[in-house]
């Protein structure tokens, strides 16, 4: 232990392999001393597991139904978090349900920020009416609601899963794409940039071998803390029966099926809502850790 | 009496690594005269000069067996002590104005805010205090320099304006952190001789600090040769040429000069017992 | 014939609908293996006739010409080989997220030449710093030990003209002195033709053989060594430049 710690921390690593894990070693070290931040990262961790082993922990099958045991309350031997309306067990249904908002928040995050990056990179980059157009698109995106947007693409391609994270994604970007031509602009006229220049790189080693690196920090920090609002959209989408379809156990699908008798049985759609809070509360603590860990501006020392 | 008497200044950072000193046991005083601290980049001659008026933010801290200014203790002084004594007693002019001024206000209104905040002194006869101080500082046109903003200065004026700004509470003690380092030679000489003005006119104490070893034997009186953290020699300005210490005389020879021969420069050489972390 | 033909050259920016005439009609030559200085305080233009040079300043009159050859824009690979740069800052100046392996390597990548490990530790080398230093970050790093790494880079592609911009004005005096000995050695061993800006007379007197005072865009008068130092200067500018750096002349008790 102690000499994998020494092989991290040598100041004077001899691989490039060792010099990016020590590096990746001493951001470890930033961010355990944040308690929050490693609160959320547990939080994060945790639904990486629930999602990983769901069929092991779940104590039924989250699609069978059993009519005779409906709407049963919290704390019922068995059905520990209650059943629904169907007498499926809630419990099984959250855990199942961690897999599709997993899979949500992993599509939504390799798809939205990598546009995002490319698009106020290349702009940032090229300035001119390359920045103007590539920008001009990026404020018609951002100037529509986003849950707005994303109903109308799902109304024109069809409800499921698919479309949903497309739709997501495609309203998720601008963002990105404004904090990266931001981050760009910095970076742009910096005396390394003119250096790799003057050895003759061209734009597209230049954009992704030395601007990209000074951006994603920034992106990264901002797609944990959007993560939130990803599973809150994914949600919202599969409360309004847009998303999702039934009877696939997504956390908003069983908040909107809850709804009908949320004053006599209130656990129907308030466990799916805990475990929305929770792991939209677990992003974001992460990401704010992230920040203080990740952000250019403390990376000195 | 001295104006300024420090025994034993240490500034220590405590970091992940473990405490670091910064500043190990400088002890000087200061009558009113010109006193230089020099040193290369780490020496601690920054921190000497901000530990006066305390202002060294956790995690550093400051430790001194005797800190006294015109008979009071700084040490012992609370933070409201040391805000009233910050800038109406003991003033503070920094390196690069841009960073100095508030690039929002025009030079005006931040030259009159501490007499209307402070003095209670009211319009008209704080302008007139605020333009006569920029008179001093040889600004040829003050009422366009009071509408300015920041921005539209010169490095060289803003630099002035800086020391205007310092001037008008009438302190009795300027601390110069590189002070004329971001600017033309030529702008340099004018700015050193309105401080050299200052002192002479005023009976103002000067702590000047700088890199520049050439410049503050040229314009100082005492000067201190700091290096990690420690007071390595200290001797009269004018004869610095005769300096003992291998540190400073590594420092003038490294330098080159107009006219000298083009054989190497010779390099500072770090290898003396002087150099190792526990000398005294 | 001159390496480096500048003739008549303005650079002018625009700015908001501002002309800003950062360069006006200045000519020099610099000869082969020559080391040829540009002195001026800030704003006079010297640095931006560097960028000119390289394409990153709006030339807008006159020509360079690099061994007879008009520059063209874009420069194009066969610059890259021929002039590199060194600049001012170098904690601004190496990309703060990759190695010094990466930083010494990419211009072997971008030029397609092979054997890099070998000549980026023989790089480290020549600039008098450890092999053990290839995979470290620059933060991790001296000022003066990232300029010797910023110099090995603008050697990767052994160029035959260096250009300077200030290389020694953000380093302590006596990091200084190291690094302008590394560049004198460097020019001897390999034939390198210096084009160096700088605001300090001393530097500037002790690195090169021929000097051009400038001052607001202008070039003002053209002095060789000899003269500077025994204050030969026609221009009232000139001298009062010269004067102002009176602490950085030779004391005359020493004088050899």
């Amino acid at each position: 232990m102690s000499t994998l710690r020494a092989w991290l921390t040598d100041p004077s690593p001899t691989s490039r392999r060792q010099a990016r894990l020590g590096q990746s070693y001493l951001a470890w070290l930033r961010i355990r001393r944040n308690r929050l931040a490693m609160a959320g990262l547990v939080i994060v961790g945790l639904l990486l597991l629930v999602a990983a082993f769901a069929p092991l922990i779940a104590p039924h099958d989250p699609l069978v139904q059993d009519l005779s045991r409906r709407l049963l309350p919290p704390g019922t031997p068995g059905n520990l978090l209650g059943t629904d309306d169907f007498g499926r067990d809630i419990l099984s249904r959250i855990l199942y349900g961690a897999r599709i908002t997993l899979y949500i928040i992993a599509l939504v995050a390799v798809t939205a920020p990598v546009l995002g990056l490319l698009i106020g990179t290349v702009a940032g980059y090229f300035g001119g009416w390359v920045d103007a157009v590539l920008m001009r698109i990026t404020d018609i995106f951002l100037a529509f609601p986003r849950l707005i947007l994303a109903l109308a693409l799902v109304a024109v391609l069809g409800p499921g899963i698919g479309n949903a994270v497309l739709a997501i994604a495609l309203t998720a970007w601008p963002p990105y794409a404004r904090i990266a031509r931001a981050e760009t602009l910095t970076v742009r006229n910096s005396d390394y940039i003119a250096a790799v220049r003057l050895q003759g790189a061209g734009a597209g080693r230049i954009i992704w071998g030395h601007i990209v690196p000074m951006c994603l920090p920034s992106v990264i920090i901002r797609v944990t803390l959007d993560m939130a609002g990803v599973i809150l959209i994914a949600a919202g989408l599969g409360f309004l029966g847009l998303g999702v379809q039934p009877p696939m156990p997504e956390w908003g699908l069983m908040i909107s099926s809850g709804r009908k008798f949320l004053f006599e049985q209130w656990w129907v759609a308030t466990m799916p809502g805990l475990a929305i809070f929770l792991v939209s509360l677990g992003f974001n603590l992460l990401g704010d850790g992230l920040r203080d860990v990740l952000d250019p501006r403390s990376a000195g020392k | 009496m001295s104006l300024l008497e420090v025994q034993n200044l240490r500034v220590t950072f405590d970091t992940e690594t473990g405490p670091v000193q910064a500043v190990r046991g400088v002890s000087f005083s200061l009558g009113r005269e010109r006193l230089g601290i020099v040193g290369e980049s780490g020496s601690g001659k920054t921190m000497t000069g901000r530990s006066v008026l305390r202002l060294i933010r956790p995690p550093g801290r400051i430790a001194a067996d005797r800190m006294v200014f015109d008979g009071q203790d700084l040490m012992r002084a609370s933070e409201r002590d040391m805000r009233a004594l910050r800038g109406k007693r003991i003033g503070m002019v920094m390196q690069d104005p841009k960073y100095s001024l508030n690039p929002v206000m025009t030079v005006g209104e931040q030259l009159t805010e501490g007499l209307r905040r402070r003095d209670r002194i009211r319009g008209a006869e704080a302008r007139a205090k605020a333009v006569a101080a920029l008179e001093a500082v040889q600004i040829r046109d003050p009422d366009r320099v009071m509408a300015a903003y920041p921005h539209e200065l010169s490095g060289g004026m803003g630099q002035r304006v800086m020391i205007a700004m310092m001037l008008i509470p009438e302190p009795d003690l300027l601390i110069a952190d590189e002070p004329t380092s971001a600017l033309d030679v030529t702008v340099q000489a004018e700015v050193l001789s309105i401080l050299d003005a200052l002192v002479r006119d005023r009976g103002m104490g000067l702590i000047f600090i700088s890199h520049d070893l050439r410049l503050v034997g040229r314009f100082c009186d005492r000067v201190l040769v700091m290096f990690k953290g420690r007071v390595v020699e200290e001797l009269e300005a004018r004869r610095l040429t005769e300096a003992r210490h291998p540190y400073t005389r590594g420092l003038l020879n490294c330098l080159p000069r107009i006219g000298g021969p083009r054989e190497p420069l010779p390099g500072l050489d770090r290898s003396g017992d002087w150099a190792k972390e526990g000398a005294a | 014939m001159g390496l480096i033909e500048i003739e008549n050259l303005s650079v002018t920016f625009r700015a908001k609908g501002r002309e800003v005439r950062a360069v006006e009609g200045v000519s020099l030559t610099v000869g082969e293996r020559e080391s040829y200085g540009l002195v001026g305080e800030s704003g006079s233009g010297k640095s931006t006739i560097l960028r000119a040079i390289c394409g990153m300043a709006p030339v807008t009159g006159g020509q360079i010409r690099i061994g007879g050859e008009a520059l063209r824009m874009p420069r194009g690979p066969g610059f890259s080989r021929r002039v590199q740069m060194v600049f001012q800052d170098p904690y601004a100046s190496l990309h703060p997220r990759h190695t010094i392996d990466r930083t010494l390597s990419e211009p072997l990548a971008i030029h397609r030449i092979g054997g890099s490990d070998a000549k980026v530790v023989k790089a480290l080398t020549d600039v008098g710093l450890p092999a053990s230093f290839r995979f470290r970050y620059p933060h991790q790093l001296s000022g003066g030990q990232r300029q010797r790494v910023a110099i090995a880079r603008a050697l990767m592609l052994e160029p035959s003209i260096l250009l300077l911009d200030e290389p020694t004005s953000a380093l302590d005096a006596s990091v200084q002195a190291e690094v302008l000995n590394l560049l004198t050695r460097l020019r001897e061993e390999r034939g390198l033709t210096f084009l160096m800006v700088s605001h300090d007379l001393a530097v500037i007197d002790h690195m090169c053989d021929r000097v051009l005072v400038m001052q607001h865009g202008r070039a003002v008068e053209e002095l060789a060594r000899d003269d500077l130092a025994a204050a030969r200067m026609t221009t009232a500018y000139a001298r009062s430049l010269f004067e102002a750096s009176a602490d950085r002349m030779l004391d005359p008790a020493k004088a050899p």
